[in-house]
């Protein structure tokens, strides 16, 4: 039920903390106290199931920090408070088109929702995103392969590969509104283009970064070069794979945003401009936060995946 | 000329003699760019100035964006990384946040500061504030305890370990923020340019390279103009990333 | 070793508990005279690093008190310099930069103008011998260079305690060897017994210590304790033929009797 702030194991280890680090008897002890009062209330109120954890022996008193509340209610609490000035904010901007209040934007949603746009323009970009994730796997993680595997082939590509990549996916939207028209393909291709080259390059550097002795022990047990890609290479090179998707993702989730609001007739890109122009911001919002929450579920799915399928390589993303 | 450098030649040399061959197949009117066309417009646009007002006025509006977005991101990952309890308050929303990219909030960004430089600045600011953010949290936060315990027993206060040990030792991962920062600020300017340029008017308009795509692209259906900003947006974005990596192995030499 | 005035460190009762159950240290008590130099030995994991630590203030007794001058231990000061295995020294300054850090931001900063702060760093270049490298940084010296920048930071700030935590052990033989006799005459083992600093040295190896110590704390692990403190009663300045004197040998015999099982142990 109560949390005590963690002691830690070796103060050589871990990560920084200035206010763990430096004891609590050099600092305000009165505050301390104060703050420990308040919190044990709140903290009550709050108590999960998690149960009493009993310590051996007494702590010294030098040694009695303030207590934490669990990392769920901090989040809870400080998105509640960026909740609480936005609605402030609205109020004293008191203009409903500059800055609509958050119950402005929860009434627009709910809105949306009822009448089936959102779900209409959400599903026509997820399905864009989708579609643009399977193009780009089709074409970068069998390149990527092949460019790990045969050196050769990966010096005469790569040139072409490192000069298109700097040209970013939008910079490609005004040629291809003259060769697609406004659409649906041309935010495919974009969002494939985007999907592309995180896919291609950690492909390659999933491939590169399979121990040879692994591929050495395959051939000596008599393996077919077929087979050694199959069974060795590929499932060693998974984890970069996933990596690379979830950049894609990323990237294409961005893009799609851009191509859809420029060179689109649907889709979420699409109704933000849209609803802009018809000077509609709670709606604007609306789609906003529709396509924060797309980015950040893609995200947790793609994770979720990775965790499931590479168990042994999980690794932090510093992007 | 060594093996290596004419194989790494050759597959682009080819692309681009088998473009120009398309190209010359077309009836003459054709509007299709081809790279005779396309040297062609960039030395007219160069020489008319077109092209590197754009390009300077892009540059800028980046430059600006990204000391804003650096200043915050900076601070506040430095804040974060030195005190558990100010990341686990802020990291919600900033995470909330970090998936918005920053052209989706561009259509406010415009309702709220026009299309002027306010607008830009803002944009470009948004986009280079989460790399920042959150490789300067990393960063500050993985800095060896030793050094902050070596500190600490020569009495300096927590203040001034937060300035001249963490920030110094978090270098390398605020560099490489940075550099991330920086390339997704360019990208997210040309957007910008380009949203602007295609929804709030015709020429005359905001100015930058993006905006001078797509009035090339609507106005006068200059293929080739198109190809020759495509080609100078990647020049800058390649640049712009060997420029900090060269600044990275100067300034952090101490690295090993 | 004259007893009878006060004892610079106190420890009384001292227990440390890591994650509520490993317990690192227990019911601990001891004195630490003014101005000698006192080693602590014993097995790996018998706690020798965490008495340091908390003696730095790095780290809190989970029962007891460790005083200093009669006064309360409450955190890390300027008072009691540290000077770690790995050196901590700041990759990104040079080592006149390493060394004066302390004079430049400690707590005694406004007194001491850049001028007398670079007189003072000049004169520790000098004394650990460093005197040609101070432009360099950490990343371009050699082991033993590091070590000697480690030890002239921790001199700078002039702390009454010196806390060092195996600084020795990842040198090569030769320079451990030459470095301890240096240690010994930058501690001031030449100057008279009032002059010198108390310095507390842990070590693995017990002829190091017998070589340096004016006592040697003997501890045991599971759980860490003191087992034994031997009084080192050779003369000073300890000169190299030391080591081949007949009582350091005895002495050396007599700490590794009362670790060997332990130790044995802990390899097994």
């Amino acid at each position: 039920m109560r949390r005590r702030r963690d002691v830690p194991s070796d103060p050589f280890s871990g990560p920084v903390d200035l206010i763990a680090m430096v004891p609590v008897a050099s600092r305000s002890t009165q505050r301390n106290h104060a703050k420990q009062r308040l919190r044990r209330g709140i903290v009550i109120v709050a108590a999960t199931a998690e149960g009493t954890r009993t310590t051996a022996g007494l702590p010294s008193r030098a040694w009695r920090g303030p207590y934490v509340l669990p990392r769920a209610l901090v989040a809870v609490r400080s998105l509640l408070i960026l909740l609480v000035i936005w609605q402030c904010a609205s109020l004293w901007t008191g203009n409903p088109l500059l800055l609509p209040s958050p119950v402005g934007v929860v009434d627009a949603l709910v809105d949306l929702l009822r009448s089936g746009e959102l779900f209409d323009q959400a599903s026509v970009s997820i399905a864009r995103l989708m579609i643009s994730l399977v193009v780009a796997m089709v074409l970068a993680i069998p390149l990527g392969l092949l460019m790990g595997l045969l050196p050769l082939v990966g010096e005469i590509i790569d040139p072409v590969i490192e000069l298109l990549r700097p040209i970013s996916g939008i910079a490609w939207i005004p040629l291809a509104l003259f060769t697609f028209g406004i659409g649906g393909t041309l935010p495919i291709f974009i969002m494939s283009y985007a999907a592309f080259f995180p896919l291609l390059f950690n492909t390659i550097a999933g491939v590169r970064s399979v121990d040879a002795r692994l591929v050495s022990a395959a051939r000596s047990m008599g393996l077919r070069r077929s087979a050694i890609v199959l069974h060795v290479v590929l499932p060693a090179s998974l984890p970069s794979v996933i990596v690379g998707l979830r950049l894609a993702i990323a990237s294409g989730w961005t893009a799609i945003v851009a191509a859809e609001l420029i060179g689109a007739d649907s889709g979420v890109g699409f109704a933000i401009e849209w609803y802009r122009e018809l000077l509609m911001s709670a709606k604007v919002l609306a789609f906003i936060v529709v396509i924060g929450l797309i980015g950040y579920s893609a995200n947790l799915t793609i994770t979720a995946v990775h965790r499931r399928l590479t168990p042994w390589a999980v690794t932090a993303e510093l992007r | 000329m060594s093996a290596r450098h004419f194989r790494s030649m050759v597959l682009p040399v080819v692309l681009v003699v088998l473009w120009q061959a398309w190209a010359m197949t077309l009836p003459a009117k054709s509007a299709a760019p081809s790279p005779a066309h396309v040297v062609k417009e960039f030395g007219a646009l160069v020489s008319s100035g077109a092209l590197p007002s754009a390009t300077v006025q892009s540059l800028g509006r980046v430059v600006l964006g990204f000391v804003l977005g650096a200043m915050l991101g900076i601070t506040t990952g430095a804040l974060m990384g030195a005190f558990r309890s100010v990341h686990r308050n802020l990291d919600p929303i900033i995470e909330t946040f970090r998936p918005v990219a920053a052209i989706a909030i561009l259509p406010m960004v415009i309702l709220w500061c026009g299309t002027g430089l306010l607008a830009a600045v803002a944009i470009v600011g948004y986009a280079a504030f989460f790399p920042l953010v959150i490789n300067t949290a990393h960063g500050v936060s993985h800095v060896d305890r030793r050094l902050v315990q070596a500190a600490l027993t020569m009495g300096v206060k927590p203040s001034t370990i937060l300035r001249t040990v963490l920030l110094p030792a978090a270098l390398p991962s605020i560099f490489v923020g940075a550099r991330l920062a920086m390339g997704i600020a360019w990208t997210a300017i040309i957007a910008a340019e380009l949203a602007v340029g295609a929804k709030a008017g015709g020429p005359g308009g905001s100015g930058g390279l993006g905006e001078m795509m797509f009035v090339d692209y609507s106005y006068s259906v200059d293929l080739n103009g198109i190809v020759v900003c495509m080609i100078v947006v990647g020049i800058v974005s390649l640049l712009i990333d060997r420029g900090f990596r060269a600044a990275e192995r100067r300034l952090l030499a101490w690295r090993l | 070793m004259p007893a009878e005035q006060p004892p610079k460190l106190r420890l009384c009762g001292i227990g440390k508990r890591f994650g509520g159950n490993v317990v690192a240290v227990q019911s601990m008590d001891l004195e630490v005279i003014a101005g000698e130099f006192l080693c602590i030995v014993g097995p790996s994991g018998c706690g020798k690093s965490t008495v340091l630590n908390m003696i730095a203030g790095l780290d809190q007794p989970s029962d007891g008190s460790i005083e200093k001058d009669g006064v309360l231990i409450k955190g890390p000061g300027a008072d009691r310099g540290v000077m770690f295995q790995d050196y901590a020294l700041f990759p990104w300054r040079t080592v006149e930069a390493n060394i004066g850090f302390g004079l430049r931001y400690g707590p005694r900063a406004r007194q001491i103008s850049a001028a007398e702060r670079h007189a003072r760093v000049g004169r520790l270049v000098d004394t650990v011998g460093l005197r040609g490298s101070e432009h360099k940084y950490p990343h371009q010296l050699s082991g033993g260079m590091r070590q000697r920048c480690a030890l002239a930071r921790l001199l700078a700030n002039e702390p009454d305690v010196l806390l060092m935590d195996e600084p020795l052990a990842a040198l090569d033989a030769q320079t451990r060897t030459i470095l301890q006799g240096e240690l010994l005459r930058i501690w001031g083992e030449v100057r008279p017994v009032e002059e010198r600093r108390t310095a507390i040295f842990i070590t693995h190896g017990i002829d190091e210590a017998v070589f340096l110590a004016d006592r040697v704390v003997v501890m045991s692990s599971q759980p860490g304790r003191v087992t034994a403190i031997i009084d080192i009663g050779l003369p000073r300045p300890r000169a190299e033929s030391v080591r081949t004197d007949p009582e350091f040998g005895r002495l050396t015999e007599e700490i590794w009797s009362l670790i060997r099982d332990q130790a044995y142990r802990a390899i097994a």
